[in-house]
């Protein structure tokens, strides 16, 4: 029987969507929301913006989910759209923008990689979380759009290249050479915060 | 300079820890329901349609060339219908001949007064039983039921 199991566990959610079952899509809103909001979130830096743009994410590929045909998937069809429309986003925002960030979880004085940090790096030690946080979301912002959505799948959510490249529909050599790009920005700006 | 980017990287997933409130993805699904209902009333036929059609080119290639590929599609669409009019014009081209072509004159008068203007030459009427030429002459007085006045 489990020869017969779905390579994609969104394929069935996805054909009863397609079949007018609004619940499926339900089921597949609450599944991504998590994960595509830290993706439009940490692109945009503001609440307000990503949760607005997650919403018209959503509503686009309800509108056009009957014409998805599941050569990609949906995983990376949902990321797709949410990309390319943060990217045209950030364009039309331009400079003209206020950061409003989210709360830091707690649970992050537990991370393995923030205690080896702040034991290894007096910076970061030193540094309130609050600074270090606005620090962050500052270098990004310095980044162009493009920049910003490889560090972000990166860096941040863990993604390998070869997703990110099937999600931007670039080569994996491109998503590389935007990440050494992105890295040689932000080294410069967040210096003070490295290890030493 | 692969540890210096390996510190970057470090720096950059403490960002994984900044978190909308607990609940904010039910209420989420709340707000999208609304939405999307309100937004369906909004929402026109083309735009539906267009998206329908960028996500179905979209899938099998870069976002990009998707639209260019659906903008295409359209355009062709529309080159058929065009042509399909324009099939469907010799028809009215005949007509348009018939009626421009020279009558021959058979009223011996005109009721053309001024010979500046040419009033198009009408098709014989049909004159068939049931259908009689309006007549706009009053053949009699018109009945009227006020009483004769009487001095």
């Amino acid at each position: 029987m489990a020869d017969t199991a779905p390579v994609n566990p969104d394929i069935d959610l996805v054909a009863r969507t397609q079949r007018g079952d609004a619940r499926a899509f339900d089921e597949l809103v609450m599944k991504y929301t998590s994960r595509l909001y830290g993706l439009v979130y940490n692109m945009t830096a503001n609440h307000e913006d990503a949760n607005d743009l997650l919403q018209e994410v959503f509503a686009k590929a309800f509108r056009s989910i009957s014409g998805f045909r599941g050569k990609s998937s949906f995983y990376t069809w949902i990321h797709s759209i949410a990309v390319n429309m943060t990217i045209n986003f950030l364009k039309k925002r331009g400079r003209r923008f206020n950061m409003s960030l989210d709360d830091v979880d707690l649970n992050i004085q537990n991370d393995k990689e923030f205690i080896e940090l702040t034991a290894s790096s007096s910076p970061v030690r030193e540094a309130d979380l609050g600074e270090l946080q606005l620090k962050l979301n500052e270098s990004m912002q310095k980044l162009s759009p493009e920049h910003r959505a490889v560090v972000t799948m990166f860096d941040i959510q863990g993604m390998p290249h070869a997703e990110i490249s099937k999600i931007l529909g670039v080569s994996e050599g491109t998503v590389r050479s935007r990440l050494f790009y992105a890295h040689r920005q932000l080294q410069a700006h967040l210096e003070e915060f490295r290890k030493k | 300079m692969q540890d210096d980017y390996e510190d970057i990287s470090k720096l950059l997933r403490l960002k994984r820890f900044e978190q909308p409130p607990p609940d904010y993805v039910e209420s989420f699904l709340e707000e999208f329901r609304d939405r999307q209902r309100s937004q369906l009333l909004r929402e026109p036929a083309w735009r539906i349609a267009w998206d329908r059609l960028c996500a179905f080119f979209g899938e099998q290639m870069p976002a990009r060339l998707g639209y260019g590929v659906a903008s295409l599609a359209v355009l062709a669409a529309g080159g058929v219908a065009s042509l399909n009019i324009l099939a469907s014009r010799p028809v009215v081209d005949q007509i348009a001949a018939v009626q421009e072509a020279p009558h021959p004159v058979t009223q011996t008068a005109s009721l053309n007064l001024n010979p500046a203007v040419e009033l198009p030459e009408l098709p014989p009427m049909a004159h068939t039983a049931s259908f009689s030429i309006p007549r706009y002459v009053m053949d009699a007085r018109p009945v009227s039921y006020e009483p004769q006045s009487s001095f």
